[in-house]
This record gives C-alpha cells, structure tokens and sequence, in this order.
C-alpha cells in the first residue's frame, strides 16, 4: 500500500514542478503570468497590407508597431520612431527609428526594414494601402535609423497617416520567404508575438519582450476570440469565459447589475447617412436638406443606444482637434423645416418615396428614422442588405446603389484621411462621388499646414466646415466604445482612435 | 372527415388550439389595440401595463399588437410552403408510378438531390437570387419539404397501382384519370392528411428560424421569428420577451403535430408513415 501512495506524491511533486516552471516560461517580462482573454473581431487579414476594414487596427497593433502612434486625443507621438522633422517645404520627412529595434523572428527592425515594409504596401499587387501611401514618391535611408520619406506634394499628415495600419511594419525576411503567410501569421515588433490563430475561432498571443515600450505591456497572454452575439457577451464575462468584451450601450444596466464593470470611451467613430445626390429624387438640395432637418439625432442616440453617445453633426467627436464647434446644431432637428422645403422642392405629403439602405444590425436605427421621415411626409421602406463582407461594398460603396445609406465612420489616423473617405471625390462613402473646389482646396491647406503650426486646427476645422456643408451626406451621432470587463482586469485607458492595452493589469482568476 | 380529430384527446386539444391560432391570424390585425408599426420612443421597452397588456419593444412598438399581426404573416408563409411542397412533392409522385421508369428514376433523383440540400442556406441563396421577400423564401422552403410529400404519397400509391382491382378496372377500360380518381387518389388522401399537417409544423419553424435571421422580411414587419430575434437582444429589460413569440410557435407547431398523430392514428385507417422535415 505504502508504495503507490508514494508515487502518487513524486507524480504530485513533479506536476507541481512542471506548472512552476510553465509559469516561469509564460512569464518572461513579467511576474504575474497573467492571461487576458477579449472577446472582440478578428481581423480580415493579419497582414496590414491586406487588411480590409478600419476597425481591424485594433487588433492588428497587438502584432506590430508602426513608425508612429496615437495618444489618447489621436495626435500622433513616437512609435518605433523616436522624432521626426520635416524638410522647409514639407515635401520629405525623415523618421529617426529608436536603437536595437528587432521583429518577434530575431531579425533587425532598422531603415532599410521599415523601406521595404513601405514598398511593399506601395507596390503589392492586392496592397489595399496604395491610396494612402501614394503620397510617398520614393523612400531612402540613411545609416541603420533614418528613413526619409520623399512626398509628392508637401504634406504635413504623414506622421498621422503611419500611425495605423499604414506605418505598421511587418517583417521584410516574412514577406520575403512567403508573402502569403502573413494573413494568418504576422511577423513584427508589436506588444505581442503571434503564437496561433485558427481563423473564425481563436488567435493566442504572447508577450513581445523585444517590443519598443514591453515595460508598459502587462499582459504575458492574450486570447482573442470573436464575439458573435451581442447578447451572450455579459454572461461570457461573468462566466470567465472572457475577461474583456464589449457591448451595446443599452447593455451597461446589464453588467453593471452582473457586477462587472463598464469602460465607455469616446472614439473616432460617427455614424452617418450616405446620401447619394445623384440619384432622384436627392438630385434636388432641397429635398436633400429636408431629409437632414427630419432625422431626429437625439432620438436614435437615445433609443438605440440607450442615451451613450452625443449626437454629431459632422463626422468628428467632440475633444478631437478637427472637431468645429461651430457646426454644433447645423440642421438640428426641425421637422416643420422639412416639410416646408418638401412643398417648396413641389412634393406634398406622402408623394416622396425614398429606400433607407440598412446592414442587417442597424436595423433599429432604421425603422426609428422610417417613421422620422414618415412624420414629415415621406414614406420610407427598408432595406436591409444581407451580412457579408462584401455585400455593403457591393450594393453601397461601389456599386452606388443606395439613396439614403446608414453607415458610419470609424474614423483613420489622419483627419484628412478621414475628411477624404466621407467627402473626397472618390471617397468610399461619399457616394455621390462629388466634391467641390472649395473643398478640396481647404483639404489641400491642411496637408500644408505643420500638425504642431498654432494655425492647424484653425485650417483644419475649416475644411471639415467646406465638406459639411458641401456633402448630401450628414453625420447622425458618435459611437463610444462600451468594454464591459471582469474585475480582476484594471481599467482601460481611454484612446479616441482605438483599443490600447499598455498599463492595463490581469490580477488573479482566484 | 374531422371525426378522427376528435377521438383523442391530443387530437382535440391540437385541434383547438390550432382553431385558435388560425382565428387570431384571420382576425388578429382587427382585434389589436395598436398599430404594429407605430412606435413610442418615450416609452420603449416597458412591461405589461394596461394600455400594453405585453408591454412595448425596443422603440416602443405595443407588443400584443405586433403578435396579432405576426400571426398572419406566420401561418400564411408556413401555409405557402406547403402549398409549393404540396404541388411539387404529390404530383410527381403519381406520375411517377403511372409514367414508368424513366420519368420515376428522374423523378426520384431530383428528390434525392433536394433532401442533401440545407434549408437554411438554400433559402438564403433563393432570396439573395430572386430578393429578399417572403414568397421566394417560401418558395425555396416548398421546395424542399416536397420530398416528404414525394416520398409519402408514392408510397401510398404504389400498392394501389399494381393491385389487381385497379389491373381490371384498366382491363375494363377505364381511364388514367378514372383510375386515380376512384383507385388511388382516396388511398393516398389519409397520408398526404397526415404529411401535411406534419410538415406544416415543420414549415412554421423554418420560417420562424428565417424571420429570425432576417431572412424574407423587410422591417418593420412583424413575425413571430423576427419578434423572438428582437426580444433576446433586450432579455435583460425584457426577460419575459421572447417568451410569447416563442410559445406561440411552440403550441402551433405541437398542435400540428397532435393532428398528424390524430390522422395517423385514426381508426379504420391504414397506418400512413409521420413524416418529418430535416432542418439544417
């Protein structure tokens, strides 16, 4: 008897050896070994190059680090480049890199790796970052930390520009071997080395010790999953199954009675209408101004997302510097306006038809602008445009089939990159595909204007006054992003332009 | 012709309660208090009270009301599925024992095929192909239930069409038509009875799963399946919504089932095979 019960105790020793030294392994750079497991989306392709929606940023810097980043109002500060200086003109700019910068594959993270990581976005065939780096006419280094960036054309916004998807550097000796690779497993010097993903399931990563800032980094392990249901995403973080998720805001009584805690935080993002003025009956100003003065934005604020969010009447929060107080109440809601430029444009009540185009989760939202625009005389049916990530691009952006679109704006780096999105002359949700010169100069004075010029927000807020005033289209309310979280996970730090998890602590499961 | 309804008692508790709802769908949109559609945002997501008996919806819409309307949109696309699946299931299947091999080996591969296709993505493939409306996703649905009728009706027939009586009745000379009118078609009545109530139990899920997705409806319509999709979005504020939509399908779907078992079971009848419907 005596024998079994002492191999029991060695199998019970060396197990106990083993998850010591397990924890030891997982533990590199830190002390807690502490895993944190978020609830959130995929990214549509791990390569930045390839990446095919604005929201994958957010998870995509868990793997790489680009030249620049945003602080929490979205001004761009060192990134793996520790300063910056533009020439006299502002046609070139030379980014310093910080020394003995490496990528997670041991290779140097020098000038001529981040030369080549931009190239490549430049000149790769399925590259969906072409438009953004066409600014960039020719690349060329100096020594192993200075990379200049000659410009077409004098542009001030390029530290902006590379401080998401656009300055992500991935590893030239990955892409060199197998290009093809990188979508599903990403080589470069982010918070986290990619460890494994299975696509539509689950992606593990583990703490960068090579990462430019890994002191700030407190997470050793991080499992990101996809959240698919709104509403299971409560009892998934009391469950444990996650740590860090997030919700709609009329969800926060729900956690907040579950006893978890709830992080809202002001973003980038804007919803919008994508009015497309080419189309009749919004060929007619009028019609297209009564539209805007019979939307009640405080309304769907309210209702659809429980009163989180302020309601926006230009594609920019509040707090941000491209933010023009000015705007604040241009066509507020006022539907006697309305119905007063409908009978001038020539149409009674009941005689204008009009098709509000829907994806299938802003459903609400559509139905509460239905029966908005039914109480100024237009009679309004859905339709709602089936999941799928191409199916929006299809039937919206470019097949420009929709009068009256609900979409919103999760907003880029760039101000102007955004301003171009909503209002450029091809710009993606600009589906009228029509800009004025006025605008387009006031945007061409941004770029020239030096982000640290006492000027810049003057020039800036100026070019988002042209465009709104310009655009059929008309912002509807910010969008806040609501992480509801686990207790033994501190707070979030407030970034406008995405999730960051620097600082952010795991204390114990027990 | 109702009397096998009636001899047990699931039979006619089925029977009721199928009466009910199929009276809420005829009337339902007279009886409701409010319009369907029009919304209250000063008072969404409120409980029962006297001017809402079911409380209201997330933009504030009388839920009692929208049920009532449901209900009609519910049971009339269930009732179209089976409609189509009635006419393309029976009707091949006699041809198939009167027309001979070529059109029977046709026929039974063309059923074959339809049983290996999922519903649910087959009628997402009809509606993103013909639009997204209730009728092409019930046409989709009709589609596929049909093998239940094919399979069914062909093999009521069978035995009837090479039995002797029915050899010389056409010895006698009577006519195609003569024969399955006053051989066949009184045999195979009980089953295909039995397989429609059946399947249109079956149906009523189906369609109550596509409304759920979003699939066959524009909003702000209202079904059953979309009101259940609605009302689990809001389970915190509304813990008891999805409840009624659900029961309501729940209690339509068994009473079906209670009919076809009351058919099936019916005495002096031949004992004609359930049949139920593969939703995947």
């Amino acid at each position: 008897m005596a024998r079994p019960r002492t191999l029991l105790r060695v199998a019970a020793l060396v197990a106990a050896a083993a998850v010591t030294l397990a924890a030891c392994g997982t533990g590199a750079g830190s002390a807690s070994g502490a895993t944190l497991r978020w609830g959130f989306a995929l990214p549509t392709s791990w390569d930045p190059v390839t990446s095919s929606t604005g929201n994958d940023i957010n998870t995509i810097s868990l793997v790489y680090a680009s030249l620049t980043q945003l602080d929490e109002k979205a001004t761009a500060v060192p990134g793996l480049a520790e300063s910056w200086t533009y020439n006299g003109d502002g046609t070139a700019v030379t980014f310093t890199l910080r020394p003995n910068l490496t990528f997670t594959d041991g290779t140097p993270l020098d000038a001529d790796a981040v030369k080549q990581s931009l190239l490549r976005g430049k000149t790769q065939q399925n590259s969906l970052l072409k438009d953004q780096l066409a600014t960039i006419k020719d690349i060329t280094v100096a020594g192993d930390r200075d990379v200049t960036l000659q410009l077409a054309a004098p542009d001030y916004q390029v530290p902006n520009l590379l401080a998401g998807k656009t300055g992500a550097i991935v590893s030239p000796a990955a892409f060199t071997k197998d290009a093809a690779a990188i979508p599903t497993a990403p080589v470069g010097a982010g918070p986290f080395r990619f460890e494994s993903f299975v696509p539509e399931s689950k992606a593990v990563l583990v703490k960068n010790p090579g990462y430019w800032d890994a002191a700030d980094v407190k997470i050793d392990r991080l499992e990101l999953t996809p959240t698919t249901d709104a509403a299971t995403v409560v009892a998934a973080v009391q469950s444990g199954a996650l740590d860090v998720s997030y919700i709609p805001g009329n969800q926060i009584p729900q956690a907040k009675a579950a006893g978890l805690e709830v992080d809202v935080i002001d973003s980038l993002q804007v919803n919008q209408v994508d009015v497309h003025s080419g189309l009749a009956p919004l060929t007619d100003r009028r019609v297209v101004d009564a539209l805007k003065y019979a939307v009640d934005r405080r309304q769907i604020v309210d209702v659809v997302n429980a009163g989180v969010g302020d309601v926006a009447y230009q594609p920019f929060p509040k707090g941000y510097v491209a933010y023009d107080p000015t705007l604040d109440g241009l066509f507020a809601y006022d539907p006697a306006k309305a119905r007063q430029l409908l009978t001038d444009a020539g149409y009674a009540p009941g005689q204008l038809a009009l098709t509000i185009t829907v994806n299938s989760v802003s459903q609400s939202t559509a139905e509460l602008v239905q029966q908005q625009l039914q109480g100024v005389g237009v009679n309004a049916t859905i339709k709602v445009v089936p999941p799928g990530s191409s199916t929006w691009q299809q039937e919206v952006y470019l097949g420009r089939k929709a009068q009256f679109a609900l979409d919103g704006t999760v907003g880029r780096e760039s101000p102007v990159q955004n301003l171009t999105v909503v209002y450029g002359e091809q710009g993606l949700m600009n589906t009228s595909k029509v800009s004025t010169p006025e605008f387009l100069a006031a945007l061409d004075a941004v770029r020239r204007t030096p982000l640290d010029s006492p000027d810049y927000p003057t020039v800036l807020q100026t070019a988002v006054r042209t465009g709104v005033q310009m655009s059929p289209s008309f912002s509807l309310g910010t969008l806040p992003r609501v992480a509801v979280r686990n207790k033994k996970v501190s707070p979030l730090p407030h970034f406008l332009s995405q999730y960051r998890w620097e600082g952010v602590t795991v204390g114990s499961t027990s | 012709m109702l009397r096998p309804l009636f001899a047990s008692r699931s039979g006619t508790i089925s029977a009721v309660v199928l009466v009910v709802v199929a009276v809420l769908a005829a009337v339902g949109p007279w009886l409701a208090p409010h319009d369907p559609l029009l919304q209250d945002p000063r008072a969404i997501l409120a409980g029962p009270s006297a001017g809402h008996w079911l409380g209201t919806d997330n933009v504030g819409r009388d839920v009692l009301s929208r049920l009532l309307a449901g209900s009609t949109l519910s049971l009339v696309a269930a009732l179209e599925a089976v409609a189509v699946g009635l006419v393309l299931g029976v009707v091949p299947a006699l041809l198939s024992v009167r027309l001979g091999r070529v059109f029977e080996w046709f026929s039974l591969r063309l059923m074959e095929a339809f049983v290996t296709l999922p519903f649910l993505v087959f009628a997402v493939a009809m509606t993103a192909l013909l639009g997204n409306g209730l009728q092409q996703a019930m046409l989709a649905v009709g589609i596929l239930i049909s093998p239940g009728f094919y399979r069914v009706t062909r093999a009521a027939a069978l035995p009837v069409a090479t039995a002797q009586y029915v050899e010389a009745a056409v010895l006698a000379g009577a006519s195609p038509w003569t024969v399955l009118h006053r051989h066949v078609w009184p045999k195979v009545v009980p089953a295909v009875a039995v397989a429609t109530a059946s399947l249109l139990g079956a149906s009523l899920v189906i369609v109550s799963s596509l409304t759920f997705l979003g699939i066959g409806i524009t909003p702000p319509t209202p079904t059953w399946g979309g009101m259940l999709a609605t009302d689990l979005q809001y389970l915190f504020q509304r813990p008891f919504g999805p409840f009624v939509p659900a029961a309501l399908i729940v209690a339509t779907v068994w009473a079906c089932n209670g009919i076809a078992d009351a058919l099936r079971d019916a005495p002096g009848r031949p004992a004609p095979r359930k049949v139920t419907a593969h939703v995947g």
